[in-house]
């Protein structure tokens, strides 16, 4: 498209060949960012209308008459420059790209279109703007970037999918994940992993081989994808080789990563002050006790230490590319080593892509992109991912609930270890529980290594002028083998003498499609027109083996001997889409615009009569800057621009798995013989879930586009919900929920685009980009006449999605501070009556009435079912990001700047860091009430009591709000000067200095308020729908800072 | 432009492939797991009906439920373990009378034993629906066993959810009664049923069961004898010892050696090691177990609900986790547990570090003992009980039987034998006998008694009167949430 409205510009300006006498102006241009000369520029001079274009080397002479005058530089994806003609005959200029215009092209689906002419929903973000991020996958970087598009990194996990949400939750039972498109193939999302290594499947894809990420977000253009749109779709195109010289790149960068926030805790004098003065306030004898060693020094362990530590990183990118009229290549190899601050956990990388697109014919095109990496996650168990959330081995947890007055090695050099698979008791009269962390992270093992192929290769034929037939045969192959080794000295692996589990999954895809393209103008009369069939299947299986028992400690391997072996990890699965579709766009003079698209899609998961589901939308949109009254008046002078759209259209969620219509007993075994069970309560009645999507917007063009500004309303009616309704236990319904079309929601909002070229001169530049979206989810019908669905964390329930309230709400039992009078934890109770609790006293008097006419009388207990009330929403209500850009002279600044909030956080670490178990505390316990009238919000400190501080149910008091605003990226770079580079044959280099995740400000106590331990999960037990928003034994997240150097030759 | 024809012709046959694809392959759409049945097939031949009688023993046998955390709860509820690791997935909450309807000790074991009810109630319903493909006797014998196993799961509801039999015969809430197959979303609203109506289900099914059970099969499965020896507990939980005489004859012999003289063999082992050896079943000729739930390596209770795991030492490759230990001033202060005791009984504990642990169930990950769940021992006590007024001498020689197969020369103390003192010894060597085996809260329970306080190191649990708060759990909150017309305690 580029290079045809280059072609265009030169057919355009050899035609209005310049004449004159007086002088001659010759020169140079060339690129800001890479130095490289530009061929295919237009030169003209204001005002009169001759031009030229630069050739090859970037060489241009131009002819004029007049003395001053200023010569106008302009080429497609280049801002366009100005520069007075002096009194020298030379006028050398560089370009500088043009972030927003180098979108100019959006990619829709199966077409290509000009954002000028979009009337849908579309976001689009460059591969620009993912450069040199320190990250492991692209939609990390996505924060902040597109208006509507919500990122949430779960925690500091390298390669742990984060929450991306497109225009809000868009589903209860189902994911909420973006279909994902990369070259025209629906590639596989979502952690990979089946052990603690987190295994994003997108971290195969290499952000540096990205051109653009064009997210659609309303039904007109995502319907094209029918019943996998709902939840928004991200098309990525990877890069393609652009006419002109060959071009190598390189791209590398260095860095260190390091825990952020940690949250203080008790050191070993403390702890056993604390610890003791919980036991004799209870009756009980202290337990607690420092440690000294042979040399009289004290037992002082800072367990963070056998967590976490300063990491170093490195990455390098390496890219060939070019074009000539019949062939344009791009190659590209990279390697990635990215080591995170938990001990043990690191992300390597190493991937190659081969893109061709070769004129076979005069009418027919060829081409592939081919892409191969392998990916190796290797990680502790940090009990961060979901389900994991209370795991006894988990080192977010093992990090704070270990006693600091417990040495991890003993003076020998030995681990600190009791007989019992805990840590050693030290002086402590009491052991606990947990086990010694330093044992985990030096001897279990966790890897999950990926092989990925993405494939296409493609034919393109042109029948007629304006028609052309498209086949592309696309596939998506992943194969991960995943292996874990538990040691026999402490943690999960004690009780069975260690053991290793491997298994490996098998994920194929592909995906055939043909379309047939028509486009053509009629004078004032742009049409454009498309129909494809398509289809696809997608098969997985994986196998897999649990050993127990090793024979000789030297064994670490599954391999290696141990006493039993049992099956783990079997998977087997398949499914297949068939799909018709067609789109339709019409334009009127660039005035009027029209478009719809249908897609009927029929998938193998559905019952015989339900199989196939209809998916359409439509747009309007309406350029009143073109009409004549606009253009005349004085408005448009200022305002350029002026396009209202609009869209409305019903696509669908079909996550719902392979076979959830089927009624299944599977075989399995009752102690030798076969035993037969029921196993899926299908249901035949289930139908697409389907979502009716509705947008109006309007983008305005100030001065030319120095300024523009693009709103847009959205709303979003998800009907035909599915749900996996829940079954009255009693039922006995296996997994006590049934897949069925139930419940409504809708999400609503407004999003805001702001793009700003504050200063644009030729030594400094000052670009702002704004992106700002508001949010209202509500749940209006839910299965089994509006049943509560709650959100389960492991053990722990802090979330319900009630009708009338948004999705996955926070869920506690409301707590009114601490009684001064008493230093008693008060509850509220459903009746809003106020209860002091009491560990310390017999079980049947531990809630008492703290006032009114009962006050001191025992009360019946705080039944967390019962009493647990809405504390507030757990998605974000509004979020953004605001991108600084500055340049001076060789020098450029970004700072990256995302913000959110309106939610609420249920910080359930802090119910475990107050614990009165044997579990170290934070440092804020030592505010504890100890005397009558004291005001404090930590109560009166009982040995054992695990109700006071919220372990034993999820409490108000550990809920906060999760505003924030994050200094997530700031770069600062150094062009070379071109003197210096030419001399070593290097056209182009930059270097720079990068902080990511520099500051957060916040009020919330944890140590990082973007978090979510549930992530994309769907479990029941662990759902990122049900559950979002809840912060659990969780790592922290991690500030890098790199150094970098991308070099062009 | 210009084409010329046979440019044409080769797009034809680039396009033809897309035509054929989308024509050949019909069944495209139609995909079915190779690892599941349709429904449609699980009943249809006498192998897959018989491999589903199975599955309900597999539901009941879940690690949730008879698999190890009933027996568990059951024990820890009870004065003779203290806590060693209080660890909130492994029973602490339980042990120390701190659940609530949500916690999952409530809400897992609820839901385990009403899958294990529906599977059985689908049995019922599709062997009728499928009797022509089985003989008539097979076809009865199928549905006496799943009537019997949703009287066990029923029984084991009551101990938890329903304040015991004796408070107020029966009159207080029980459970709700599900006695169809539930398969879809119907159905979610059942009340519950009171405790005597849970119980007069109970007894129907099993005498309904009786007659056409197996005379004979292995200890595995529900014979005859299997659903006799359930009515003597089941009675004895009701205070109705006429009953448990009534049944508890029709396999103790009137004599000693006691043994059952129609169906399985029911006999004290002579070695009550042997019978806790992992894998027992007895033989042909004699067993002790009126059933026993199988274990295997490739079915195993589960991570957190073994036996062993709970209760065994950590040392020696035992493979315990030394979660809960005998406390000393439970029934481990007994005599029979004293240093230089000669019981067989106290060879089933061990010393680990300062505390004792049962070892009882001994086979290390993945924990593989047979779980016992109703012994010939039992039947003989429960009888024993129950003729304490009416028969003394026999009780008294039920009761010398089961003490003296684990200390042969041993004589009770006149004393321990008086009227007064006897159903007191008998409950003594319950305790002694079945430490480990789930019998002792129910037993607390049926006798109207409070769960004493213990406490430890790692922890203290309270004293709970009879039918206080705490005494027995709360409904499921995921059963009040979903079920309208279920009252919680």
């Amino acid at each position: 498209m580029k290079k045809l409205l280059q072609s265009l510009f030169v057919l355009l300006f050899i035609a209005g060949a310049a004449f004159g006498q007086e002088r001659t102006i010759t020169g140079t241009v060339t690129g800001k960012e890479d130095g490289l000369p530009l061929p295919g520029v237009s030169v003209r001079i204001k005002g009169s209308s001759g031009g030229t274009i630069t050739a090859a080397d970037g060489k241009y002479s131009i002819r004029t008459t007049a003395t001053t005058g200023t010569l106008e530089f302009s080429s497609i994806g280049f801002t366009s420059q100005s520069k007075s003609i002096g009194a020298g005959g030379v006028v050398n200029v560089a370009l500088s790209t043009d972030a927003k215009t180098l979108t100019d092209v959006v990619v829709t689906g199966y077409t290509t279109q000009s954002k000028r002419d979009v009337t849908g929903s579309i976001a689009s973000v460059s591969g620009e703007k993912l450069k040199n991020q320190p990250i492991q996958s692209f939609e990390q970087a996505l924060a902040g970037k597109a208006a509507g598009v919500n990122i949430i990194q779960p925690n500091g996990v390298l390669n742990n999918p984060p929450v991306f949400r497109v225009r809000g939750f868009n589903s209860i039972s189902l994911s909420s994940y973006p279909l994902i498109i990369v070259d025209g193939i629906p590639v596989f999302t979502g952690d990979q992993s089946s052990n603690s290594a987190a295994g994003n499947a997108l971290g195969d894809i290499n952000p540096a081989d990205i051109e653009s990420i064009d997210i659609l977000k309303d039904a007109a253009s995502s319907a094209i994808y029918g019943s996998r749109a709902a939840n928004g779709v991200v098309v990525i195109t990877t890069k393609k080789g652009k006419q002109g010289v060959t071009k190598v790149n390189y791209e590398g960068w260095v860095g260190t990563t390091k825990a952020q926030n940690l949250t203080p805790l008790l050191n070993a004098a403390e702890y056993v002050l604390i610890k003791n003065e919980s036991r004799t306030n209870i009756g009980l004898a202290p337990a607690f006790f420092l440690q000294n060693r042979a040399d009289g020094s004290q037992v002082e362990t800072n367990w963070y230490d056998y967590a976490y530590r300063t990491a170093t990183s490195q990455n390098h990118a390496l890219n060939f590319s070019g074009a000539n009229e019949k062939t344009s290549y791009y190659v590209s190899v990279g390697y990635g080593n990215q080591q995170g601050f938990i001990l043990g956990n690191s992300f390597e990388r190493k991937n190659g892509r081969v893109n061709l697109d070769h004129k076979l014919f005069k009418n027919v095109t060829i081409g592939t992109n081919f892409s191969y990496s392998n990916t190796l996650n290797r990680a502790p168990n940090t009990g961060s991912l979901p389900g994991q959330a209370f795991s006894t081995v988990g080192l977010g947890r093992l990090a704070i609930v270990l006693p600091p007055n417990v040495s991890p090695y003993n003076e020998d050099g030995s681990y600190n270890m009791n007989a019992s698979g805990a840590i050693g008791l030290g002086a402590n009269t009491i052991a606990s529980n947990y086990p010694n962390s330093a044992v985990l992270v030096n001897e279990d093992k966790n890897t999950s290594e990926s092989d990925r192929i993405i494939a296409n290769a493609y034919a393109s034929i042109q029948i007629v002028k304006g028609l052309a037939f498209k086949t592309t045969y696309g596939l998506d192959n992943l194969k991960i083998d995943n292996n874990s080794f538990v040691n026999r000295l402490q943690g999960d692996g004690f009780s069975y003498n260690g053991g290793a589990t491997s298994n490996f999954v098998k994920n194929a895809r592909w995906n055939w499609s043909n379309t047939l393209n028509y486009s053509g103008v009629f004078g004032d009369h742009s049409l454009g027109a498309f129909i494809g069939a398509e289809d696809q299947y997608t098969k997985s299986s994986g196998y897999g083996a649990t050993r127990q028992g090793v024979i000789d400690p030297f064994i670490q391997v599954f391999q290696g001997s141990f006493s039993t072996i049992t099956p783990a990890g079997l998977t087997q699965g398949d499914n297949a889409f068939r799909s018709y579709f067609g789109s339709i766009n019409y334009d009127y003079k660039k005035k009027y615009y029209l478009t719809g698209s249908f897609r009927r899609d029929g998938y193998s998961g559905l019952s015989a009569g339900n199989k196939y589901g209809n998916f359409g939308g439509a747009s309007v949109g309406w350029a009143l800057s073109e009409e004549n009254f606009y253009k005349g008046s004085g408005l448009s002078e200022i305002l350029t621009r002026i396009k209202f759209h609009g869209s409305y259209g019903e696509v669908g969620n079909i996550n719902i798995g392979n076979y959830p219509a089927l009624y299944l007993y599977s075989p399995g075994l009752y102690g030798s013989s076969p035993a037969l069970s029921f196993s899926q309560a299908g249901n035949p009645d289930l139908k697409w879930e389907t979502s009716k999507k509705a947008d109006v917007g309007v983008n305005l063009e100030f001065l030319a586009g120095r300024f523009s500004l693009d709103v847009d309303y959205y709303h979003n009616n998800i009907d035909n919900l599915v749900q996996n309704a829940p079954q009255a236990p009693s039922k006995g319904i296996p997994g006590n929920t049934i897949t069925t079309n139930v419940g409504k929601m809708y999400n609503k909002g407004f999003e805001f685009t702001i793009n700003s070229k504050n200063i644009n001169n030729d030594d400094f530049t000052w670009s702002t980009t704004l992106t700002f979206s508001t949010l209202k989810n509500e749940v209006t019908e839910l299965g089994n006449n509006n049943a509560d669905v709650f959100g389960a964390t492991g053990l722990e329930t802090a979330n319900i999605t009630r009708v009338g309230y948004p999705i996955g709400s926070i869920y506690t039992v409301p707590t009114a501070g601490v009684d001064p009078a008493t230093g008693e934890r008060v509850f509220i109770n459903r009746f809003g009556q106020k209860l002091r609790f009491s560990f310390a006293r017999a079980a049947a008097a531990r809630y008492q009435y703290l006032d009114g006419a009962n006050a001191g009388q025992n009360a019946p207990a705080i039944d967390a079912a019962l009493d647990a009330t809405i504390t507030g929403q757990s998605i974000p209500k509004w979020f953004g990001g605001l991108d600084n850009n500055f340049r001076y002279k060789a020098f450029d600044l970004t700072i990256g700047v995302t913000f959110s909030g309106g939610n609420k956080i249920y910080y359930g670490s802090l119910a475990g860091l107050r614990d009165q178990r044997f579990w170290n505390n934070e440092a804020g316990v030592l505010n504890r009430w100890t005397t009558p009238g004291q005001i404090t919000d930590v109560p009166r400190l009982v040995y054992g009591d695990n109700t006071s501080n919220g372990s034993a149910f999820a409490q108000s008091q550990n809920v906060f709000s999760g505003n924030f605003l994050k200094v997530r990226n700031l770069a600062l770079g150094y062009t070379l000067p071109q003197t210096v580079l030419s001399k070593l044959g290097v056209s182009s280099a930059r270097i720079y200095l990068q902080s990511s995740n520099l500051l957060i400000i916040s009020n919330y106590p944890g140590p990082d308020p973007e978090v979510s331990v549930n992530g994309n999960s769907t479990t029941t037990g662990n759902s990122g729908n049900l559950a979002p928003g809840v912060d659990r034994n969780s790592v922290p997240s991690g500030r890098t800072f790199t150094f970098g150097l991308n070099v062009g030759f | 432009m210009k084409i010329k024809i046979n440019n044409k012709l080769k797009y034809l046959f680039i396009a033809a492939p897309m035509v054929f694809a989308s024509s050949c392959k019909k069944d495209f759409l139609n995909t079915a797991p190779q690892t599941a049945l349709p429904i449609e097939d699980a009943f249809s031949n006498p192998d897959r009906i018989l491999s589903q009688v199975n599955g309900i023993y597999a539901g009941v046998k879940n690690g949730q439920f008879y698999g190890g955390r009933y027996l568990i709860y059951n024990d820890i509820r009870g004065e003779d373990f203290i806590v060693n690791k209080p660890n909130g997935v492994t029973g602490l909450d339980t042990w120390r009378f701190n659940v609530t309807s949500g916690t999952n000790e409530v809400v897992n074991l609820w839901g385990a034993v009403y899958a294990a009810i529906n599977r059985a109630n689908l049995v019922i319903e599709g062997v009728a629906a499928n009797a022509s493909i089985l003989t008539p006797v097979v076809s009865k014998q199928y549905i006496a066993e799943a009537k019997f196993l949703r009287a066990l799961s029923y029984y084991s509801l009551l101990q938890f959810y329903a304040k015991p039999y004796v408070t107020d015969n029966g009159a207080s809430l029980g459970v709700p009664l599900r006695l169809k197959g539930e398969k879809d979303l119907t159905g979610n609203d059942l009340k519950r049923s009171t405790v005597a109506e849970v119980y007069t289900q109970i007894l129907k099914d099993l005498n309904e069961a009786e007659p056409d059970l197996a005379l004979t099969l292995p200890a595995t499965r529900a014979s005859r004898n299997t659903a006799i020896a359930l009515k003597t507990r089941v009675y004895l939980s009701m205070g109705n010892l006429a009953s448990v005489v009534t049944e508890a004859n029709k396999i103790v012999s009137a004599t000693a050696p006691f043994a059952a003289t129609t169906g399985t063999p029911l006999k004290l082992e002579s070695n009550l090691a042997t019978v806790f050896g992992g894998a027992y079943v007895g033989n042909a000729s004699a067993t002790e177990v009126a059933l026993t739930f199988p274990m295997a390596d490739l079915d195993a209770p589960g991570t957190q609900n073994q036996l062993a795991y709970y209760y065994n030492v950590a040392t020696n490759g035992a493979g315990g986790n030394e979660e809960f230990f005998l406390n000393p001033t439970g029934i481990f202060a007994n005599a029979a547990f004293a240093a230089g005791s000669t019981d067989a009984r106290k060879g089933l504990t061990a010393v680990s570090g300062a505390n004792t642990y049962l070892t009882k169930f001994k086979r290390p990950s993945p924990y593989t003992d047979y779980v016992p769940v109703i012994r010939y021992a039992e039947v003989l006590l429960n009888l024993a009980e129950a003729t304490v007024v009416s028969d003394p001498t026999r009780s008294i020689a039920l009761l010398t039987a089961v003490r003296q197969r684990s200390n042969p020369g041993y004589v009770f103390p006149a004393a321990d034998l008086l009227p007064a003192n006897l159903k007191n010894t008998i409950l003594a060597e319950r305790r002694i006998e079945f430490l480990g085996e789930g019998l002792r809260a129910p037993d607390i329970m049926r006798l109207g008694l409070g769960f004493v306080a213990k406490s430890g190191s790692q922890g203290t649990a309270p004293a709970i009167p009879f039918n206080t708060a705490g005494y027995i759990w709360p409904i499921s909150s995921t059963e009040i949430q979903n079920n309208k017309l279920v009252v919680q305690n």
